[in-house]
């Protein structure tokens, strides 16, 4: 796996400035091979894409939304549609809703199942639910109504 | 106001948004701001979300106006807040000066960064100074130094009420850890948990003739007379210091038989918490405080606390260069007990770093 980005040392010396875009990752879609863009910190979330040549005309790209049922801005039918149509270009959604430690099997079935009702009525689906693989004992695959994909948290904790 | 919030849940969120949701929560009308990091994301969220809740955001050119127009706002009767870091802060030292002098309910956040100057816009502890007694008076202001989201929820609630209340100007205090990173907290409406909103009020534009139906409103801050000033400056002191016991908040853990206590603030106190525990675990005699409010400061827990305990030994840690060790010394003057440091200007403190310096000197 090859990251595209700056590194601690390639921005250090350059403050604010130091949260520029890697010109590589400008040119990224040029590139062979499988590529992941992880795209939508922040307010902007996914229009920071506009920054990325060829994303408009791609036929490989798919955009993926990822929503998580307990986040305040997609917590209710009308969140989540207002969140997608929001977003301009999506191919797919992923149903991620989790609290961190404080996840239970309840949270993120509940959750899902209220993702995956609602983009419905967009005309989506949802492509599979992301859990948390610390519940594989616990969850099986028709328990959320959706096909799950078990996720391993690397860094779970901050620094405390 | 209608409720924002419904169902009371666990939410996921950053700290900045929770500071946004907080203050539709609490009924806050408008948001004053310019942009600076780790802050931004206040601005960003409350500016998408004010319009769905008719409330209102006003961009400022600088963070000086951002400030004055806040003062201006709570004049005329709205609730309103800002928010800001580093050298934003710096800016906003004079209408915060305003606010203490004009005893205006003024509520702003404050998103730690690096300095001095710009510093970084990462994360640190060193605008407690500033925060607690910036400006050219005498630090007549309450300051909440928060260490978990929800403490930012609950505390930036609390804060409009307590500068409605008591109008004194009221700061959360965070950083840009705590800004930027997200974890699960429970968001509510005040009204559901029995907390009642302090209606806001106007200042000026007052019916009724001065003399005889009311008190004139003295809203002033400058003066021709030096002895005009000194009255007014010993009035706001006085009431400071009658209402400070009643503000005052802190936490601590193991100090009844300690050797050493473990002062900290905001999220530094996480780290804290997990040494005293991990050095507990292994047979040392730790135990740790932490104030709350900076500002009025808990002087007499924290006295009482070192008398309790029996311990011979304080350690603050700090992600600054002792400006929470320059407000302990001047707060508990008189104690003899020693004070030992550990000083992280702009970095994080975490437990392992605690736990060494704590074995280093015991």
């Amino acid at each position: 796996m090859k990251v595209i980005g700056f590194s601690r040392q390639d921005s250090f010396g350059l403050g604010e400035t130091g949260a520029m875009l890697n010109p590589q990752a400008r040119w990224i879609l040029r590139h062979e091979g499988d590529i992941i863009m992880d795209v939508g910190y922040g307010v902007h979330g996914a229009r920071t894409l506009n920054l990325v040549e060829g994303a408009d005309e791609s036929p490989e790209l798919k955009v993926l939304a990822v929503v998580n049922y307990t986040r305040p801005m997609t917590n209710s039918p009308a969140r989540i549609i207002d969140f997608l149509t929001g977003l301009g270009r999506v191919d797919g959604i992923i149903a991620n809703t989790h609290l961190g430690d404080e996840t239970t099997l309840e949270i993120v079935c509940q959750g899902n199942r209220m993702i995956r009702d609602t983009v419905r009525q967009l005309g989506m689906d949802v492509m599979y639910a992301a859990v948390d693989q610390k519940f594989s004992n616990i969850i099986k695959p028709g328990d959320c109504e959706i096909p799950l994909k078990l996720i391993e948290r690397y860094m779970p904790n901050a620094i405390w | 106001m209608d409720k924002v919030i419904g169902e009371t849940k666990k939410a996921f969120l950053t700290g900045n948004e929770t500071v946004a949701w907080a203050a539709l929560a609490a009924g806050a009308e408008i948001m004053f701001g310019y942009p600076i990091t780790p802050q931004n994301e206040v601005m960003h969220y409350w500016t998408r979300m004010a319009p769905k809740y008719n409330r209102n955001f006003l961009q400022t050119e600088d963070e000086l106006s951002a400030g004055f127009t806040t003062c201006g706002a709570v004049q005329a009767g709205r609730k309103a807040f800002t928010a800001t870091a580093g050298p934003g802060n710096v800016l906003m030292q004079e209408p915060f000066g305003m606010a203490e002098a004009m005893r205006l309910p003024l509520v702003a956040v404050i998103q730690q960064r690096g300095g001095p100057s710009s510093g970084t816009v990462v994360y640190s502890q060193q605008e407690v100074t500033l925060t607690t007694f910036g400006g050219n008076g005498e630090g007549m202001r309450i300051v909440y130094s928060t260490a978990t989201h929800q403490e930012i929820y609950d505390y930036t609630i609390k804060a409009f009420n307590v500068a409605w209340k008591h109008r004194f100007p009221t700061f959360v205090l965070g950083d840009g850890y705590q800004a930027k990173m997200r974890e699960p907290m429970e968001m509510y409406d005040p009204e559901d948990k029995g907390i009642e909103m302090v209606a806001p009020y106007p200042l000026i534009g007052l019916g009724g003739e001065i003399g005889a139906e009311r008190e004139p409103a003295h809203l002033c801050n400058i003066y021709s007379l030096e002895e005009e000033l000194y009255e007014v400056v010993l009035k706001h002191a006085a009431e400071f210091e009658a209402l400070s016991p009643s503000i005052v908040e802190w936490t601590e853990g193991e100090c009844d038989d300690a050797d050493i206590i473990v002062v900290s603030h905001g999220v530094v106190s996480r780290a804290a918490d997990d040494a005293v525990k991990a050095l507990r675990a292994q047979g040392i005699k730790a135990s740790y405080f932490r104030p709350i409010t900076l500002r009025p400061f808990p002087q007499q827990a924290l006295r009482n606390a070192i008398a309790r305990s029996g311990a011979k030994k304080l350690l603050v840690a700090e992600s600054a260069y002792g400006q929470l060790e320059r407000l302990i010394k001047q707060e508990i003057y008189g104690e003899t007990i020693k004070i030992e440091t550990l000083f992280n200007p702009g970095v994080g403190i975490i437990d392992y770093d605690i736990i060494s310096k704590v074995k280093s000197v015991l």
